[in-house]
């Protein structure tokens, strides 16, 4: 996934639109999703030895016509026609813009699982291949190739337009969950040395911009990708220098990135109040108010915690109630964030969450209970997959029992 | 492949952070020396023992249990599988064992 080379990021960006083209004319999502990649790797071959082709969009668009017409070559004669025939019409253009969206919403369809969303989105909207994909997410190229491939067989019947009105609105939520999970996939690596995996982060903040030209006027599309700004523009602190975690209270604030904060204030602003709120618009003010602190003790925990009871009351959970702790405790002191905590102990979604442990640890040791607290960082680090995070946790157990 | 066992809780528990952050920066060396050389394959490293389910058969049929919880120290933790020698595989294990004082198993992967 290296961006180097502006002819890659222009591949990137005609990848869904080239897509979106030939379904449109061949109607076979699966075999198109093929030859548009067999397209892309011939260009990334030739482009850069020949240069980039005076219309690249057309260009690839034959490209993948051809290798489609390679690949149907063994079908029946009769549909060999049927393609030459459509092959040649390449004055069909269509709006790159409305087809992408299509896409986007094709690849999050509600009858694929969540991982096979999030590949089928990087690979059809993203224009990632099957190894740059495979190699974020951890896993053997076969394992990829085949989840991608089942993916495509489980939506070929699927229509290629925008779902009707009433549908929308969840199927827009599902598009922003995988967007949404792509971005915290790559913010916090579910498993895996690497805190941080930057590509999908990057990759998620470019969809979700892509998301927001389309639908400007979607308040939660302005709130995930401001909540995907806010959070990103702290990457470079989250880390040490020997790849440590550093918490949010002790982060050097000025290796904050300071546009990207800009930008996410200016959406959470501009965005605030236009229409119905959500928990992505509620999620970027809360990291908008952590941003604009100029010092972890400035942090204005009164508004935070404000913003936190909305959000309770509209999207409840126990995640939100674990992060409405930490607000209570800074308002209200430690015991207070404690009490909060202790209505999710008998909660079977959090019996596994390692979070809960090691916020139950850092008020404990607020709170002055060491022993208690020490205790808890240790369970905590037995039940995350995150190694950064066990590393973190186990040093913070023994610098408390044994330091 | 080259196996190392125990829990969090086995290996960690009195040990002092200097010791902690010197055993993470052992490991951590280590395996970069192994993908630097091209000699690794592949490595995981396991969520603790603790969080473990058990699949065993009961009365007939497949029921899922929590656990094990008693002979962590016998449960798998992490691995490395390297393409190299016997020799090698050994003086790898040698130099975690060297520092952890744990044991570590070595055995070769079967041909298919």
């Amino acid at each position: 996934m290296s961006t180097d080379g502006r002819w890659e990021d222009l591949l990137r960006v005609l990848a869904p639109q080239v897509l979106a083209t030939l379904v449109h004319r061949y109607a076979r999502f699966d075999v198109c999703e093929d030859a548009v990649q067999e397209a892309l790797a011939d260009a990334s071959r030739q482009w850069p030895v020949e240069g980039v082709p005076d219309n690249p969009r057309a260009w690839l668009v034959t490209a993948a016509s051809r290798s489609l017409v390679d690949a149907w070559r063994s079908d029946s004669a009769r549909r060999r026609r049927e393609v030459m025939v459509a092959a040649l019409d390449t004055s069909a253009e269509v709006s790159g813009h409305d087809d992408t969206l299509v896409l986007l919403f094709l690849c999050c369809h509600p009858d694929l699982t969540p991982p096979s969303q999030l590949a089928l989105t990087l690979r059809a909207v993203g224009g990632l291949t099957t190894a740059e994909i495979a190699a974020a997410f951890l896993v053997p190229e076969t394992t990829m190739a085949q989840r991608i491939s089942r993916a495509k067989q489980r939506i070929r019947g699927a229509r290629f337009a925008l779902p009707s009105a009433q549908e929308r609105p969840e199927r827009l939520n599902v598009v922003l969950h995988v967007l949404y999970l792509m971005f915290t996939e790559g913010h916090t690596a579910s498993s895996g040395p690497d805190l941080g995996r930057a590509d999908l982060t990057a990759e998620a903040i470019r969809l979700t911009r892509l998301l927001h030209r389309l639908l400007p006027g979607e308040c939660e599309v302005a709130g995930l990708l401001a909540l995907m700004l806010l959070t990103d523009a702290r990457r470079a602190a989250r880390t040490d220098e020997a790849g440590a975690i550093v918490p949010l209270a002790e982060q050097r604030r000025n290796r904050w990135d300071a546009t990207m904060i800009a930008e996410g204030v200016a959406l959470v602003e501009r965005t605030l109040g236009t229409g119905p709120i959500g928990p992505y618009q509620l999620q970027a003010a809360i990291a908008a108010v952590h941003d604009e602190a100029a010092t972890a003790q400035e942090t204005d925990w009164p508004q935070i915690l404000a913003l936190y009871d909305v959000l309770a009351q509209i999207a409840p959970g126990p995640v939100v109630t674990l992060s409405r702790a930490v607000a209570v405790a800074e308002v209200h002191g430690p015991r207070a964030g404690l009490a909060v905590l202790g209505t999710l102990d008998g909660d079977d979604r959090m019996a596994h969450n390692h979070r809960l442990e090691a916020v139950r640890a850092h008020l404990l040791e607020r709170a002055g209970d060491v022993i208690a607290a020490g205790q808890a960082y240790s369970r905590a680090a037995r039940m995350t997959a995150s190694l950064p995070e066990q590393r973190y946790l186990t040093l913070r157990a023994a610098r408390i029992l044994n330091g | 492949m080259i196996m190392m066992f125990g829990g969090l809780g086995a290996a960690l528990e009195n040990r002092t952070p200097d010791w902690i952050t010197g055993m993470q920066e052992h490991m951590m060396k280590l395996d970069q020396e192994l993908r630097d050389s091209g000699e690794l394959v592949a490595s995981s490293k396991l969520v603790d023992p603790s969080q473990a389910k058990t699949v065993r058969f009961q009365n007939g049929a497949p029921v899922p249990t929590d656990g094990p919880f008693a002979e962590i120290k016998e449960s798998l933790a992490g691995y490395w599988i390297i393409d190299a020698t016997e020799e090698r595989a050994l003086e790898v294990a040698a130099r975690v064992v060297e520092y952890t004082e744990f044991p570590m198993e070595v055995r070769q992967v079967m041909h298919l």
